[in-house]
Parts: C-alpha cells; sequence; structure tokens
C-alpha cells in the first residue's frame, strides 16, 4: 500500500497519509481529492479512458489492484440480472454451462473483449428471461432463509446471555450489600473485637462471591448451525456396518511330493550353511530362510504326473 | 510354489505327443493362413520337422552366443527363464510367422527383468553382434507381443534351486561326503535339457533329482538309500512314478551328447524361410513399415517404432540378408 499513487495529480501515501483512492465503474482510480475537484458537478468523465461516470458511483478502493475492483463491480451488475438458482436448472450440467457462462461475460467485460456483441447479449438475456429474473428478484433463495434463521437463532441467544448476565450482576450486588448489612450489625450490637468481625466477615463474602461465580455457558453450537462439544453429532459420521467376524484358517499347502524338512529340522544343517552376517541380520534375514526355501521347492513338484492337458 | 504355479497349470504338457500335435496344429494354421492369402504365389513352407530343426539350432545359439559370452555374466535362473519364454512361445506360435532370431533375443531380455538381473537395453545389445540399434528397436517392439503371447505367466520355476536343495539334504542326510564334486555333470546335463522339451513335461524338482543322480552315477556314486530311504520316507508307491521321469529326463538330454548343428540343413532352412515367412512381422519389409506407419498416425506414443521405419528406409537391404543382421549364422 506503500506506493499508492493517484495518477491524476501524483500524491502518494506517503505526502498524504489521509489519501483514499477511489473507482469507479471504467476500474480508473482517482484520489478522493480530484474526484472532489473533477465532479464537482455531480458528472463528469473519466480521466483516463473518458467513459461519463457519476460522482455517486464512487467507492473507495479495497483491492490494490483496480482491474479487481472493476471485475468486482462488474460482477455485481451482472448478478443482478444472472440471478438463476440452481433449482431452476434440471441438471447439474446445465447449471454449471450457465455459470460458465456468466464467467465468460464477466471477463469479457472485464477486460474489454467483444463489449458490444456481449453487452448485446446480456439485453437479450434480460429480454428473454424478464419474469425470471423478476421472480428470483423477490424470491429470497431458500439459503438465504436459512442463513437468517440462523442469524436470528444467535442474536436470541445473545440476549439471553445478556440478560442473564445482567440478572446475575444485580443478585451479587444484592448479596454483598445484605452482608455488609449484616456486618454493620453485628459491629453496632456485639461484643467483640471490631477487627475480628471485620475479618470473618470479608472472608465470608469472598466465599460468597466464589460461590455464585459459576462457569458461563460455553455456547455449543457454530454460526453455521453445527453442534460441538455434545458428542454424538450426525453430521459426517459414517455408520460402520461389522460383517461376521474373521476367522483364520491356516493356508493350505500342496506339496505334491515329500514333507521338506521344517523349521525345527535346520539345527542339523547349520554346520553346512554359512554364518549369517550381521548386516544380513539387521534386516531381518537368516540364512536358514534361504535353506528352507531351497529345501521346500526341491520337495515341491516331486510327485508331479500331467495326467491331464 | 510350483504345484499352485500357472507353470504347473497351463505350460505342462503329458508327453511328447501332446506337444508334438499342438505343433502340428500351429503349423497347420500359419500355411492355411499363408495358402489363402497368396494362393498360387504362395513359396513353399517349412515342415514341423524344420521348425524344429530350426528352434532346436537358436536355443543352440542362445546357450552358447549369449548365455556363455554375456557380460556381465548372467545367473543361469535368467538363461533358463528364457529357455521357458522361448518354448511356450513356439508352442503356439509358427517360426514362420515370428522369426526366432527376433523373438529369442526378446525372451533373453524379458527375463533379465523378471530375474531381477539388471542390464539396460544398451548394455544388453552390447553383447549381440550386428547392428546393435536396430536390435534393441526390435526387441522393444516385441516385448509386448511377447508377454502377451506367454499369457503374462512370466513367473518360471527352475530346477536351480531345487537342485542346491538337493544337495544340502544329501550332505546332512546322507553318507556322501562331497556333494558338490557332483556339480559340473550337474549343470551339463541341465544344459543339454535345456535343448530338449524337458522343462515342458517335468516338474523343476523332478528334473533337479535326475540331474543329480545322473551325475551321482557318473561319479560312481551311489543315492538310492538318500532317495528311497531318507526322501521318501520307504513309501514304495510313488518310487515307481519318480524313477520312470528321472530315467525319461536322463534319456532325453543323452541323444544330444554333443550337438552338432547341420550348417548346410540350416542356411537351407532359413532360406526357404525367408521366402515363405509372415512379411507383416519382418521389420525389414515394405509390409511392416507401411503397418507401423499406419499405427503411428494419430498415435502419439511409438516414437521408437517411428525409428525403425526411419532406420531401415536407410539400410534398405535384399530380403535374403536380414537373417543375419543378428549374426547368429554358424
Amino acid at each position: 500500500m506503500e506506493d499508492q499513487v493517484c495518477p491524476r495529480c501524483r500524491t502518494t501515501k506517503y505526502r498524504n497519509p489521509s489519501l483514499k483512492l477511489m473507482v469507479n465503474v471504467c476500474g480508473h482510480s482517482l484520489c478522493e481529492s480530484c474526484v472532489d475537484l473533477l465532479f464537482l458537478k455531480g458528472s463528469g468523465s473519466c480521466p483516463e479512458c473518458g467513459v461519463p461516470l457519476r460522482r455517486s458511483n464512487f467507492r473507495v478502493q479495497l483491492f490494490e489492484d483496480p482491474v479487481i475492483e472493476k471485475e468486482v463491480d462488474i460482477r455485481k451488475r451482472v448478478l443482478r440480472d444472472y440471478n438463476k438458482k440452481e433449482e431452476d436448472f434440471s441438471s447439474l450440467e446445465e447449471y454449471n454451462d450457465y455459470l460458465e457462462e456468466i464467467e465468460e461475460i464477466i471477463y469479457n467485460l472485464t477486460n474489454g473483449l467483444n463489449t458490444v456483441e456481449t453487452n448485446k447479449r446480456i439485453d437479450q438475456y434480460k429480454k428473454e428471461n424478464k419474469d425470471v429474473i423478476m421472480k428470483n428478484k423477490m424470491k429470497i433463495s431458500k439459503t438465504d432463509i436459512e442463513l437468517e434463521e440462523l442469524l436470528e437463532i444467535e442474536k436470541q441467544m445473545d440476549e439471553m446471555r445478556k440478560l442473564d448476565q445482567v440478572r446475575e450482576e444485580v443478585e451479587s450486588k444484592k448479596k454483598k450489600m445484605k452482608i455488609k448489612e449484616a456486618m454493620i450489625d453485628e459491629l453496632m450490637f456485639s461484643q467483640g473485637d471490631a477487627k475480628d468481625i471485620v475479618n470473618t466477615f470479608n472472608t465470608n463474602l469472598e466465599e460468597e462471591l466464589k460461590k455464585s461465580e459459576k462457569i458461563p455457558d460455553r455456547s455449543t453450537q457454530f454460526s453455521t448451525g453445527i453442534k460441538f462439544g455434545k458428542g454424538t453429532s450426525d453430521f459426517m459420521s459414517t455408520r460402520l456396518e461389522e460383517g461376521p467376524l474373521f476367522v483364520y484358517s491356516p493356508p493350505e499347502i500342496q506339496i505334491e511330493g515329500p514333507v521338506p524338512p521344517c523349521w525345527s529340522d535346520m539345527a542339523s544343517y547349520a554346520p553346512h550353511v554359512r554364518i549369517t552376517s550381521v548386516d544380513e541380520r539387521a534386516g531381518g534375514y537368516d540364512v536358514t530362510l534361504g535353506v528352507l526355501r531351497a529345501l521346500q521347492e526341491a520337495c515341491f513338484g516331486l510327485y508331479f504326473k500331467n495326467t491331464t492337458s | 510354489m510350483f504345484p499352485t504355479s500357472t507353470q504347473r497349470k497351463h505350460w505342462m504338457f503329458k508327453d511328447e505327443a501332446e506337444l508334438y500335435a499342438l505343433r502340428v496344429e500351429t503349423n497347420r494354421k500359419y500355411i492355411e493362413n499363408y495358402l489363402s492369402k497368396f494362393g498360387a504365389a504362395a513359396h513353399p513352407v517349412l515342415s514341423v520337422e524344420e521348425e524344429k530343426a530350426l528352434l532346436k539350432f537358436y536355443e543352440y545359439s542362445m546357450m552358447r552366443d549369449i548365455y556363455k559370452r554375456f557380460q556381465p555374466p548372467m545367473p543361469k535362473a535368467v538363461i533358463g527363464t528364457a529357455f521357458n519364454y522361448f518354448k511356450r512361445f513356439y508352442l503356439n506360435n509358427s517360426v514362420m510367422n515370428y522369426h526366432p532370431k527376433e523373438i529369442l533375443v526378446t525372451c533373453v531380455y524379458l527375463s533379465c527383468k523378471v530375474e531381477e538381473f539388471n542390464v539396460s537395453i544398451s548394455q544388453f545389445v552390447s553383447n549381440i553382434k550386428g547392428d546393435q540399434k536396430k536390435a534393441a528397436d526390435v526387441i522393444i517392439n516385441n516385448e509386448l507381443l511377447l508377454m502377451q503371447q506367454l499369457n503374462y505367466h512370466l513367473t518360471v520355476h527352475n530346477p536351480f534351486r531345487p537342485i542346491e536343495g538337493f544337495l544340502i539334504d544329501i550332505k546332512v542326510r546322507s553318507q556322501l561326503g562331497d556333494p558338490d564334486k557332483l556339480r559340473p555333470e550337474i549343470d551339463e546335463l541341465i544344459e543339454k535339457l535345456y535343448l530338449t522339451d524337458g522343462c515342458l513335461l517335468y516338474s523343476p524338482s523332478q528334473i533337479a533329482l535326475a540331474a543329480i543322480l545322473h551325475s551321482a552315477s557318473k561319479n560312481k556314486e551311489n543315492l538310492d538309500s538318500y532317495v528311497t530311504q531318507i526322501l521318501l520316507g520307504g513309501d514304495a508307491s510313488r518310487l515307481t512314478d519318480l524313477i520312470e521321469a528321472v530315467r525319461k529326463i536322463r534319456i532325453m538330454s543323452k541323444p544330444s551328447d554333443v550337438y552338432q548343428p547341420n550348417k548346410e540343413l540350416i542356411r537351407a532352412i532359413e532360406k526357404k524361410l525367408e521366402l515363405c515367412r509372415n512379411e507383416e512381422n519382418n521389420p525389414d519389409s515394405q509390409i511392416y513399415k507401411e503397418k507401423m506407419l499406419e499405427l503411428l498416425d494419430g498415435d502419439e506414443r511409438p516414437r521408437k517404432i517411428a525409428k525403425v521405419v526411419r532406420k531401415s528406409h536407410v539400410d534398405a537391404k535384399p530380403l535374403s540378408s536380414a537373417a543375419s543382421d543378428l549374426d547368429l549364422s554358424p
């Protein structure tokens, strides 16, 4: 934002800290004082592109890039007419095509491509869909209604909370007053040491206050209406279906030959096998594994006799 | 595990007669197709016996020229798997349809991958005499075809691991002192057996046992008690079948004591083959180039194929010399 500069008077943010850039529908920015100066009469033309502008249409530039401002502006204008909702289409594809068309129009207008043609297109669309546009303008869509309801609920909750707070405050004040009065009575009529009495009452008071300080109700709803903190929520929770339990059955090994020596027989093979190196053992390998495999493969298929083709 | 493998299920056959019948059928199919295409203009075709002789010669050259000379030296399992692929491929495909010289190198290349013997294609073709770039293109173009013809049954159980298993078992459970001295004869038998149909008829462990028993008898050792008592645990009912299998395997590998290719015959068959082979699968033919160009149209992928086409335009040579490109002739 440091290098914001008015294209007309060349004032920068540095020289004039209160500089405010304004932008109009054409997407060219001007500083506030230039707008005051140029549009004294209420209307005039843009000093950069000469498009006739109204003063009332000037807005404070929110984005650094004026092109984006322009696009936002155009989008607002186009969407005023292209206000169909998804419910107005028979299929998702059609709706997507419609959205695509809107984007195309906005892009064309923003970048000044086929402006005349595009405006014609908009006009034609307006004519063709006059009643639909009107209807949609009147109708607040379902989502809008839901949102409003939510906001309403939130407002009510807020008010309730405020009322609660006020009531509590009043009550605690009353309590304090009562204790104070009791203390004064005590001081007036009892014979004990005044210091002791004050001390005991003070500790009493503190305890009372602690008790009344309740933990404030935590809100249990997001603004979107999703409940939280209450454990079970049916949002995104999937029900697990439990099938029959897995029953392990040992794999059936077809040997088609004599039974090969097994792990427990390996001791007698050890003298003829080299010792597993440390590196091999680190990877979980043992030379006997190789021996076992060789022995198994020697036995597998030894009785093989092909009778069918 | 062999008993549950695709090898056991799909690629083991009853006997040699069944294999012969399959080959006759393959040969007949090609000839029928060929004759219907060319009619009177057809050249004389190869018989089943001629095809077999040519395949055997190429198997022999695979052993001699590729396996024995390959750098870096390849493990035995690689060449064993390659032999299996080669034999399986030509059960259902005629020699006249795909030239064995091309399928052979593709088999070895594929089995290098499957057996985890890591060589790049450039390293691989540097072991092949002749035009290496062309060889690389041929291999890569044929690789998918080969896998398809193998039905993607790529795992092959070779007899090498069972041999190791038997040897260590003999060391532990028999009286034979030093079984390692049996190795030279074992290797010899396995090598010879790969020039036969043994691996399509007998399980790898049977072949391994046969090789060991063969070597033991050559070394004047006796392993009979090990087999009958320890291995089979005295189960006599199984013994006859096993002995029969071992005997047959040993007979199979005997006649080719030293295989001597009949050079005159091979040359004659090659000549005949050049005339009757399927030109659509010959990378030097005009039809093949046109087919590849057609494939190329609208397909952005096969840049490799394009290379073959462009290359073979350059060295367009007469058909008869094409077979000697990989220089496998005797």
